[in-house]
């Protein structure tokens, strides 16, 4: 007994070092480190991540690097769920010794995960996860470079849905911070424009909205604002059609990528058309030269023009990264901070300031805009903002 | 509501039983549970995707060839891990879940996180009874289901197979002294229960397009539809299933959606408080 | 083994073990810091399962039970951690005690369906429940230690272990450990050799429930965010196959499990996704092919030495 168990504690000992001098080899590079699920319900984000990491790793490396060295990104797998997102986060830091990480796409994770950066002071950018807090709660390591809860419904949904003179709507929203955030918001929003609406929650998994789009039917909207992420919207979309809620109702994708990806069609067959959507990208509205340069690279490298507008999103966070490492001249937590806080980049979506003043969601944050498209016959048509529309609303 | 709920429940319930009827014969036969039945039903809705979308098949060709190839599969565990086990019923119990976490994980790598939906057989849908639309493709599922499980009835109660099947669950001794290869019929059964999963899976697999963890909800409703009905009873299984169909949707249009689930594993428990061995079923040996 | 013996080995691995901080980095600690939570997890399902036969699915959902309560008391109405975690192992044990009786009357494959019946029960009403859980969220709770450090977590999740493993060894190597072992080998000969089959079974689920609570507790706390993956069944499956592979029904085996499985799972994490297939495949073939694990793989190697020389099997006793 005695000598199994001292011979199993040195086998424990003896691994726990060949793993530590495994992970302390020299560095040739600097690491940064990108958090987003590869796995489970929200996936396909990873691979936009994956895309739009090696576009922008190119692109740094390429115009030279970060302070003579060669950028290199270490991509950990969040699984889309909090308790994985914040161990992951830990072990970039610990294991990886990254000096700064981006990322994330899942609001509940990114909230983990800021607690990990704040607890490690180490820079995060935030890049598409939207939840107000992530930036209200102030802390000085985290910044947003990407759409924020309040930000989209106030710039975006809640005009839009005044702009196209709706008169009922119904919002369903998924139990996350996101889903409820945002639901939230939307209430609030469409209370003051003098809409009329209902409001219900979901569980993002759900398969089966048959009883709960009955119910909706009930109400009659001209409108549902779906705030489901994954492709519980497949459902949802498909079902609606099924049960002959579409076309009389409009539904918005109130988080855009799943309208987005290669199977929407698929699982919703025709049901799909006319369903309106979020985004921040779009084949004819370029804002920056840069965000056609994007398009041109990505073709390229990929065969295909980008459909996920969340590849870009972290392509755009990444040129941040690297600008504020080589103006900070240093890989220093602090340093980098202030450096991001004196950021004037431009990137795909527009010119990135993060805001500076404590005690709201504007702090470290930077609001790309946003977009409201409709499928008309598989072709996407911007409807909102009117500056940038290229057609109507189809009903 | 009232009437859209029913209508759930009977579609819902039909496949319920299905998938419990694979579990059930495996059980009253071999007394063994497969864990990993969700994961054979998810299988079988992979295959058929694949041969629909990828080959181009007719949708009902690549449904059959895909509950034969699981049937095929099914067989390949009962050699390699269920038959060492007999006798062991908690020993098989672990290791076909093992091998259920094992299954999920490898569709995850090979088929990805996607949901994949095998094509619809028919589209558009039908107003019943004047208060609402169901879709086709669901009314399908339903007269799919019901044949399936009329040939198993028919199967089972009016064929040689059938007899010696019914044989070896009531005293398997006596089959075996009767000249019964008992080992060959455990793994033909073992075979059908997930083949019956299968064609559960390829029943519904357009409605609800596969994910690699699609199949644990599906398992465990069917394990609570077998332990409802009765180990090993067939009748107990179809109305077994169409209780937890019905008590579900009703349950979700009235009281409410989040806790569908909840309703039937009350049930379960309920069940096996007042009967340890299930409602119709005969005492565990 | 004499209780002696125990003791001596138990506080020597123990010193030994506290010594790693010194050498080890964050990283390193932390996976030693899971590594104990798994030790706790899988010594106690081991009691239910390796000696009573109780194959319960509803381990991981003890655990949870122990994690949600300290740590709603904690984040909602401030309590201290460490009497949040007392509260939870005492719940843990008295809903244990509940399951325990329920499936009384229940054989083997019956029992796993209950157990696994409730645990999904309970995945959905903390998922549903977000009002007070957080769901599918995660709840951020307060830590153990006023400023986080991994060393003094290290300790805690050591002190934890040895805590359990002296309960466990209490139970196991005493008189109420020969019933169980009876219980296991065939209840109705046990019960005419006059042991009391019932309190068996019900003693070792509320016992084994309780640790589970604890550690989940301690777990939850080392986290500091506490989700339904603590309750859910790929924990369960984890702690199912570090036990089956280190060697059901030895004391040895789930320790042996729970480490080398933990370590190996972390490393080979680093070659990507594949961990979780990579660990469900060496589980199925261990077993498979070694029903007993480790443990039995490697006392069947010892049992042939000992044939050569008594003095080894001595020592091993």
């Amino acid at each position: 007994m005695k000598r199994k168990k001292s011979g199993l504690w040195l086998f424990a000992v003896v691994l726990s070092l060949v793993l530590a001098v495994g992970s302390a080899w020299a560095q040739e590079t600097i690491k940064v480190g990108v958090v987003g699920p590869r796995t489970g319900s929200a996936a396909a984000t990873g691979k936009a991540f994956e895309e739009g990491i090696k576009l922008g790793t190119d692109y740094v490396n390429a115009k030279g690097g970060v302070l003579g060295k060669k950028l290199e990104i270490v991509f950990e797998d969040t699984a889309g769920a909090p308790d994985k997102a914040a161990s992951g986060f830990e072990r970039l830091v610990t294991r990886d010794k990254v000096v700064m990480v981006l990322g994330e796409s899942v609001s509940s994770s990114a909230l983990a995960e800021i607690e990990v950066a704040d607890r490690f002071k180490v820079p995060f950018i935030v890049v598409e996860a939207w939840a107000d807090p992530i930036t209200a709660k102030g802390y000085k390591y985290v910044f947003r470079a990407g759409p924020c809860n309040s930000g989209v419904v106030s710039e975006t949904i809640a005009k839009w849905v005044v702009a196209e003179k709706f008169k009922r709507a119904f919002i369903v929203a998924e139990t996350s911070d996101w889903g409820l955030g945002i639901a939230e918001l939307s209430k609030s929003a469409l209370t003051k424009a003098g809409v009329q609406f209902e409001a219900m929650t979901t569980e993002r998994e759900s398969k089966d909205h048959y009883t709960e789009l009955n119910k909706i039917k009930a109400f009659d909207p001209d409108v549902v604002l779906a705030y489901i992420y994954g492709s519980g919207l497949h459902y949802f979309v498909a079902q609606a059609g099924e049960v002959k809620l579409t076309p009389k109702a409009i539904i918005l994708d109130g988080a855009g990528p799943p309208s987005l990806w290669p199977d929407f069609w698929k699982n919703v067959g025709d049901y799909g058309n006319l369903e309106c959507f979020v985004s921040s990208m779009h084949e004819k509205v370029e804002l920056t030269k840069l965000a056609t340069e994007y398009r041109e690279a990505y073709q390229k490298a990929f065969g295909t023009p980008p459909t996920d507008y969340k590849s870009r999103s972290i392509f755009d966070s990444i040129l941040i990264a690297a600008d504020a490492i080589n103006r900070a001249g240093s890989t220093d937590a602090d340093k980098l901070v202030d450096a991001l806080e004196k950021t004037s980049l431009l990137v795909t979506r527009g010119t990135v300031k993060f805001g500076t003043e404590k005690g709201g969601t504007e702090y470290h944050q930077w609001m790309p805009p946003m977009l409201v498209i409709q499928w008309q016959n598989k072709e996407q048509v911007v409807l909102y903002p009117p500056e940038a529309a290229t057609g109507k609303l189809m009903r | 509501m009232f009437a859209l709920a029913g209508m759930n429940g009977l579609v819902i319930g039909a496949i319920y039983a299905l998938a419990a009827l694979g579990v059930s014969l495996v059980v009253g036969i071999m007394n063994v549970i497969n864990f990993a039945h969700g994961e054979l039903y998810i299988l079988a809705g992979y295959f058929s995707y694949l041969f629909a979308n990828a080959f181009g098949m007719n949708f009902a060709l690549a449904m059959t060839l895909a509950v034969a190839l699981v049937f095929l599969f099914g067989l390949l565990i009962e050699y390699t891990l269920i038959r060492p086990t007999y006798g062991n019923d908690m020993y098989s119990l672990i290791l076909t879940f093992i091998l259920s976490i094992v299954l999920q994980n490898a569709y995850l790598l090979i088929f990805g996180p996607y949901p994949n939906k095998p094509p619809n057989w028919v589209g558009g849908s039908t107003l019943i009874l004047g208060s609402f639309y169901y879709g086709n493709q669901r009314l399908a599922a339903l007269i799919a289901g019901s044949a399936v499980i009329t040939l198993v009835f028919l199967v089972i109660k009016k064929t040689w197979f059938g007899r010696i099947i019914r044989a070896t669950s009531q005293d398997r001794e006596m089959a075996e002294l009767n000249g019964v290869n008992t080992k060959r019929l455990n793994m033909l059964s073992f075979g059908l229960g997930c083949a019956l999963a299968a064609a559960a899976g390829v029943i519904l697999a357009p409605i609800f397009p596969v994910t690699p963890t699609a199949g644990v909800p599906v398992a465990l409703t069917a394990f609570v539809v077998v332990v409802l009905g009765g180990m090993g009873s067939l009748w107990g299984c179809v109305i077994g299933g169409l209780i937890i169909g019905l008590v579900e949707n009703f349950g979700a249009a009235y009281i409410s959606t989040a806790y569908k689930q909840v309703f039937s594993f009350i049930i379960l428990i309920l069940v096996l408080l007042s009967r340890p061995s299930g409602l119709f079923g005969r005492r565990e040996a | 083994m004499t209780d002696r013996r125990f003791f001596v080995i138990l506080f020597v691995a123990v010193g030994l073990l506290s010594l790693l901080p010194l050498g080890l980095g964050v990283y390193h600690l932390h996976v030693m810091i899971v590594s104990l939570f798994y030790v706790m997890m899988a010594s106690s399902w081991n009691l239910l399962a390796g000696y009573t036969g109780q194959v319960s699915f509803a381990h991981a959902a003890f655990a949870g039970i122990g994690a949600y309560t300290s740590g709603i008391l904690a984040a909602k109405f401030g309590l201290n951690p460490w009497i949040g975690v007392f509260i939870g192992t005492i719940l843990a044990a008295l809903i244990g005690l509940g399951m325990g009786i329920l499936c009384l009357r229940m054989g083997g494959i019956y029992l796993s369906l209950t157990t696994l019946g409730f645990s999904e029960i309970l995945r959905i009403v903390i998922t549903n429940e977000y009002e007070i859980t957080r769901g599918t969220m995660g709840l951020q709770v307060p830590g153990l230690v006023a400023d986080y450090s991994k060393p003094a977590y290290f300790y805690i999740m050591l002190g934890g272990a040895m805590l359990t493993l002296i309960v466990l060894y209490k139970l196991i190597y005493s008189d109420i450990g020969l019933n169980f072992r009876a219980v296991q080998n065939d209840e109705r000969a046990a019960a005419s050799l006059g042991v009391d089959v019932v309190r068996m079974r019900v003693l070792a689920f509320t016992v084994s429930s309780a640790l589970a609570g604890m550690a989940g507790g301690l777990y939850g706390h080392y986290l500091l965010l506490i989700t339904p993956e603590i309750p859910s069944l790929d924990q369960q499956f984890l702690v199912l196959s570090m036990t089956v592979i280190g060697g059901m029904g030895s004391f040895l085996g789930p320790i042996i499990g729970a480490i080398s499985l933990e370590i190996f799972s972390e490393y080979i994490r680093a070659y990507g996704e594949y961990h979780v297939l990579v660990f469900g495949l060496v589980a199925l073939v261990v077993a498979r092919f070694a029903p007993n694990g480790l443990m039995g793989l490697a006392e069947h190697r010892l049992r042939g030495r000992r044939k050569a020389s008594r003095t080894v099997s001595a020592a091993a006793g």
